[in-house]
């Protein structure tokens, strides 16, 4: 019963740690940045959704989960400019996956049974030569992408606009969240890939496949960063090479070891509460030059890393993590 | 002809463990695996369950050769292993063990159903605590998990290796009586073993040293080969 009454506890941790931030945050009088934080917070998090997939499924920190979502754009661009934007939405989709089955076919598989740090080394290999690919195509200029939403207007929260774009990554972020959460524990696909991490030897010795299960995660991961960036990105305009890598990969990276790196709901708690204290740092007064907190000439958006390092020294396993 | 049949089988990490060893399981029989540790009994029932490859000889289950399928095959052509440590998934539940157990036979609900009430029948401590995650059970809980976990593909053939490893005396003695029970409703059972105690429910006894078959023997044979002073330096109870 201990192994559930941690479990419980964790989550509860993660919540008060957020009801907690957010509640400090309205007495403060910093709502906006708590409506501004939960929408960059929700593109971390899907990003961080598809780390904490792989990690959980085969120990590895997939340093080539931001890339799965560049070359999605760059197919959304292509296609888009074609024909149909959903249309050019599925094959977006579709090429992140396909990218995520050839790694795993041709980069992890061939390293199964090699130490986990041979496959992170390997995964930024995939990352930079995807990013060498892009700047070869694009010429490292700047792609315009367009949003599958206009409306900029339709809801308003704390005086910040939320554009139908952001409301769709929340929303998506949150079904995400709850399907995935289902299929992990009420599916035998779920929690097959589930025991696999837990005992590879056992599984195999169940009849379960380990090699199709580590395809079929890698694939379900890259779609999820995809996903992210086909929604998050368009509300900037444009994109350039290595794009998510840049933007998206150490925040979410942040995310799922404050959530706890093997929790799926600990990604979603993370990536949300990084996206807060990120959005804090870079437009609350107090952070600002003159500020209390200020520190001149030290950019605030520092404070990311500056979580990572306490999280990993203080509470290695994460708000929602288990112990090793 | 024999259920299990094994010639010649040698198989080597880089060195030699196996150096050639047969030997033939009836269906229906309990067989027991003796020997020290390092004799080689876990490469054995490893290689027949198909995470070892041979570099020689045969294995034939029910009149096919087996040698070098994988366990995803084995497991289908009714073939299980409970491993040793056991090795249960321990963040699942006791059910979901069970449920990935059945993953061969998983669009057979019926069927899935059936097995497990007759695991929760030979184990009715599983049945208990069937929503309690598995890396909280006791070392015989696990183990009770571990052999109903290869119940549930319907094994022909059940290799368990190490069965009474860290358990009790008293603990140990139910276990082999439970197994007792599933070879009685028709499954062959292959024990690896460093308790004799095992002995009363053995058909066959098997013993091993340094990768070679020393000792085999049925019924009678066992009782009169005073097989603990002969070759289990006095053997524990």
């Amino acid at each position: 019963m201990g192994g559930l009454f941690s479990e419980r506890r964790s989550l509860l941790i993660g919540i008060g740690a957020t009801v907690a931030l957010v509640v400090f945050l309205i007495v403060v009088g910093e709502e906006k940045s708590l409506v501004i934080g939960l929408t960059q917070g929700s593109a971390y998090g899907m990003v961080a959704l598809g780390l904490a997939l792989i990690y959980k499924s085969s120990g590895v920190f997939n340093f080539a989960q931001g890339e799965f979502g560049t070359v999605a754009l760059y197919v959304l661009y292509l296609l888009d400019i074609k024909g149909n934007y959903w249309l050019a939405i599925i094959g977006a989709l579709a090429a992140a996956g396909l990218m995520g089955f050839a790694t795993e076919r041709l980069v992890v598989r061939p390293l199964f049974e090699a130490p986990r740090v041979i496959l992170l080394v390997a995964t930024a290999g995939v990352a930079l030569l995807a990013i060498g690919v892009e700047l070869w195509f694009a010429d490292a200029q700047a792609k315009p992408v367009a949003k599958a939403f206009s409306r900029n207007d339709r809801i308003t929260v704390f005086d910040v606009q939320i554009t139908d774009q952001r409301l769709w990554l929340i929303v998506t972020l949150a079904a995400l969240a709850v399907l995935l959460g289902l299929f992990f524990t009420r599916t035998n696909l779920g929690l097959a890939i589930i025991g696999a991490s837990q005992e590879p030897t056992a599984t195999e010795l169940v009849g379960i496949s380990v090699r199709r299960l580590s395809s079929f995660t890698w694939v379900l991961a890259a779609v999820l960063g995809g996903l992210a960036a086909v929604i998050a990105i368009p509300d900037l305009g444009s994109f350039g090479p290595g794009a998510m890598t840049s933007n998206y990969l150490i925040p979410a990276f942040t995310a799922a070891v404050l959530g706890g790196m093997t929790s799926l709901p600990g990604a979603f708690v993370g990536g949300v509460l990084i996206g807060i204290i990120q959005s804090v740092a870079t437009s609350a007064p107090l952070f600002q030059d003159g500020g209390e907190l200020a520190i001149p000439g030290v950019p605030s958006t520092l404070i990311v890393f500056v979580v990572l390092l306490v999280v990993l020294v203080a509470r290695p396993q994460g708000l929602l993590g288990k112990r090793a | 002809m024999a259920l299990l049949e094994i010639e010649e089988l040698r198989v080597g990490y880089g060195f030699p463990v196996l150096m050639g060893i047969s030997f033939e399981v009836e269906e229906g029989e309990t067989a027991v695996l003796f020997g020290l540790n390092g004799a080689g009994k876990t490469t054995t029932v490893s290689t027949i369950a198909g995470m070892l490859k041979p570099d020689g000889g045969a294995i034939r289950f029910d009149g096919s050769d087996i040698a070098g399928r994988p366990p995803t095959q084995l497991v289908r052509d009714g073939v299980a292993l409970v491993p040793e440590g056991r090795r249960v998934f321990p963040a699942l539940s006791v059910s979901n063990n069970l449920r990935l157990g059945s993953w061969t036979r998983r669009r057979e609900q019926a069927e899935v159903d059936q097995r497990r009430q007759l695991v929760f029948d030979y184990f009715p401590r599983l049945a208990e605590r069937a929503d309690q995650a598995a890396g909280t059970l006791s070392g015989g809980e696990q183990q009770m998990l571990a052999i109903g976990r290869a119940l549930m593909s319907k094994p022909r053939l059940l290799l368990i290796d190490e069965a009474s490893l860290g358990l009790s005396p008293a603990l140990a003695k139910t276990v082999f009586q439970v197994v007792k029970r599933i070879n009685d409703d028709g499954v062959t059972v292959i024990i690896v073993e460093q308790n004799v105690g095992v002995l009363p429910y053995a058909d066959r006894a098997l013993i091993m040293e340094k990768g070679t078959l020393v000792f085999s023997g049925v019924g009678d044979e066992i009782r009169n080969a005073n097989l603990r002073e002969t070759y289990l330096g006095g053997g524990s109870e």
